[in-house]
């Protein structure tokens, strides 16, 4: 029992529980408390840690660490605490108890050592992660939580699925790397995590819900959902070849979409997209190295999205909007939400001394040296597009552009700057001291991100791709627009949808109803009195109460009998 | 952007091109590494690709009014 409640996952969720019970002064300083408790307990468990335990017929393993469960593990409390922090100053209870719940859930799955827990975990994670986009109480967040509920559950609901399918098939739940075999099970197997991993085309709750959830909600958001499931894809599907062409798709589509935008959290979101291509791409190459690179740029894309978002949040809470045609010129007002923003995106597009530099070289060289150089040169262009999207266009519009920022702006609460003040220095330490993440890598490859020709490599490109930017700035120039995505399909033709599964159904329904009753009516008109049309040669009136039985029918049921007897005698 | 500016990414760039025609020189593990200041030329050229071909898109598929979905 002791046991159980020291799973990270637990720990969490049973926080959860606690902090309910606590004012609304104490609580986020108590929210605090769980995942330092987690991490601790991460921290001091001995490799291939195990706790079991036992559900009908199943072993469940329900933890199990080993070096790549920890290093999601540690990142995950590592951003629930921040998160936690920067969401010091709100103090709403139903948003507290998701979030920690949320973050829960996906500690839990890292640490799930069978399919089952994993499950449970997983669903508790698309359940409460719901909370943080309803908790905007607006018509439009009611209908994209929603939507975004509805295309978990189907998540859930194709995991589990090919779950159940496995466990009889192969006769195992652990979770474990499955060989390339495109069998049913797997397929399913393979959807439900996609959903989550918000592979195209399967991306729309992501683009769709994460620009409208709350504002510190959005920070969690972006730190688990996708990356725990890169860490099934990881544990599960590592070398499945197909995964590299949609990697490396999401990453050019997510791009995409970043330049067209004109929404600072939109840009961000369909950034995942892009982000977590490069993860994909990797899982599907691999190799060893492949697989740092993809566990390794998780972490420092944990590090780095939620610094950025949380960055053009804090300028969201102050000037309003989230819109970059509202901003502009911010440079002199928030000057230092500009110089943590510009850490987070600097180390985004792996420029050398940050984060991003030691995990996402490593993903193109992987692919580059794996015998994919088509791929490397699509994540190279994802690359240019990521530097020209979040690093360029997003900070010069909202701070620069225009002369200075005219509107009024709310004082950012202090405990914002710490947040985001730890996770810039996180991004500094691990560019200049990469070391200190390699050792925790799952394999041993002796990657060495600082040679003449990466440096040589992401300089260029970085250099140039800015003087483009700079002539052609202007085009990209912010407006208030829509961009349509493939959620159009189900929300434009949310009218067509309810016509052919509502409606048509109901009308079905209806026919069907009517067609009973009439039968019913036609039966018992003509069962009231039988005799009318059992003895129709007569023309007394065959009123049944007044009806005795008379020698004509006695005389024709005898004759029918004999008739019928003679038939099945003679035939 | 002040030209002081300009000047010190300048200098960055003619040290990467100093990189690549000395430590590099023999660096052959691409096929695009014959080719000399690549990665220069992709970053400018795709840049300019991707502004472009996405503002097409945007236009002519994706862009609706603010209010299209209330």
């Amino acid at each position: 029992m002791i046991e159980f409640i020291t799973i990270p996952g637990v720990i969490l969720i049973l926080g959860a529980a606690v902090i309910s019970f606590f004012s609304e002064k104490i609580r986020p300083a108590l929210f605090l408390a769980f995942p330092v408790i987690a991490a601790v307990v991460i921290l001091t468990r001995p490799e291939n840690y195990t706790v079991t335990g036992s559900l009908l017929n199943y072993d469940l393993v329900l933890m199990q660490t080993d070096a790549l469960s920890n290093l999601f593990g540690i990142v995950f409390a590592l951003g629930a605490l921040l998160a936690g922090i920067y969401a010091y100053h709100m103090k709403e209870l139903g948003q507290q108890i998701s979030a920690l719940t949320y973050a829960g859930g996906a500690l839990g799955v890292v640490y799930a050592g069978d399919l089952l827990t994993l499950i449970i975990y997983w669903e508790i994670m698309a359940l409460a992660s719901t909370w943080l986009i309803w908790a905007r109480r607006t018509p439009e967040t009611d209908a994209s939580g929603m939507r975004y509920l509805i295309y978990h559950i189907l998540g859930g609901g194709l995991l589990f699925a090919g779950i159940l399918w496995h466990s009889v098939v192969e006769e195992s739940i652990a979770v474990e790397s499955i060989p390339m075999e495109y069998t049913p099970a797997n397929i399913l197997m393979l959807l439900g995590v996609a959903v989550n991993t918000a592979i195209i085309p399967l991306h729309t709750w992501l683009s769709d819900a994460y620009p409208k959830a709350t504002q510190t909600g959005t920070i969690f958001m972006s730190i688990f959902t996708t990356k725990t499931a890169v860490y099934v894809l990881i544990r599960m599907f590592a070398g499945w070849e197909l995964l590299i062409f949609f990697g490396a798709a999401m990453a050019v589509y997510g791009i995409y979409y970043a330049v067209i935008c004109k929404d600072m959290r939109e840009i961000l979101s369909y950034h995942i997209i892009s982000q977590v291509g490069y993860m994909v791409c990797a899982v599907g190459i691999g190799t060893d190295l492949a697989l740092n690179g993809a566990a390794a740029h998780a972490y420092n894309n944990i590090l780095y999205k939620s610094l950025m978002f949380m960055a053009v949040t804090a300028v969201m809470y102050s000037a309003g909007s989230s819109k970059m045609f509202h901003l502009g010129g911010l440079y002199k007002k928030l000057p230092w939400v500009l110089g943590l923003y510009v850490v987070g995106g600097l180390s985004i597009s792996g420029i050398p001394l940050f984060a991003g530099f030691i995990s996402k070289g490593m993903v193109i060289d992987a692919a580059g040296y794996g015998g994919y150089e088509t791929i490397m040169l699509v994540l190279l262009v994802a690359s240019v597009g990521t530097w020209l999207s979040v690093g360029l266009k997003l900070p010069y519009f909202t701070w620069f552009d225009k002369e200075e920022y005219t509107g009024e702006l709310k004082p950012i609460p202090v405990n914002m700057y710490i947040a985001m003040g730890i996770l810039a220095f996180a991004c500094i330490f691990y560019g200049v001291f990469p070391n200190a993440l390699y050792t925790f890598l799952p394999f041993e490859t002796g990657y060495e991100p600082y040679t003449v020709y990466h440096i040589v490599e992401i300089l260029q490109i970085a250099l140039l791709t800015f003087v483009a930017f700079w002539f052609l700035r202007k085009k990209l120039a912010p407006e208030l627009t829509t961009v349509l995505d493939l959620d159009w399909f189900y929300r434009k033709a949310a009218p067509a949808v309810r016509r052919v599964f509502v409606f048509r159904v109901d009308r079905f329904y209806d026919d069907v109803e009517e067609a009973i009753l009439a039968m019913a009516r036609f039966l018992s008109e003509k069962f009231k009195n039988p005799m009318q049309w059992l003895n129709p040669f007569t023309d007394k009136k065959n009123e049944a109460s007044r009806y005795s039985p008379s020698m004509e029918v006695v005389m024709s049921f005898i004759i029918l009998s004999f008739l019928v007897f003679a038939i099945v005698y003679f035939i | 952007m002040k030209t002081i500016h300009w000047i010190i990414l300048g200098i960055i760039f003619v040290i990467t091109l100093v990189l690549e025609f000395t430590v590099l020189a023999g660096y052959d593990s691409h096929w695009w590494n014959a080719i000399p200041a690549f990665y220069a030329i992709f970053g400018f050229v795709i840049c300019y690709a991707l502004v472009y071909s996405a503002k097409f898109i945007a236009k002519k598929i994706v862009n609706r009014d603010i209010n299209y979905y209330d």
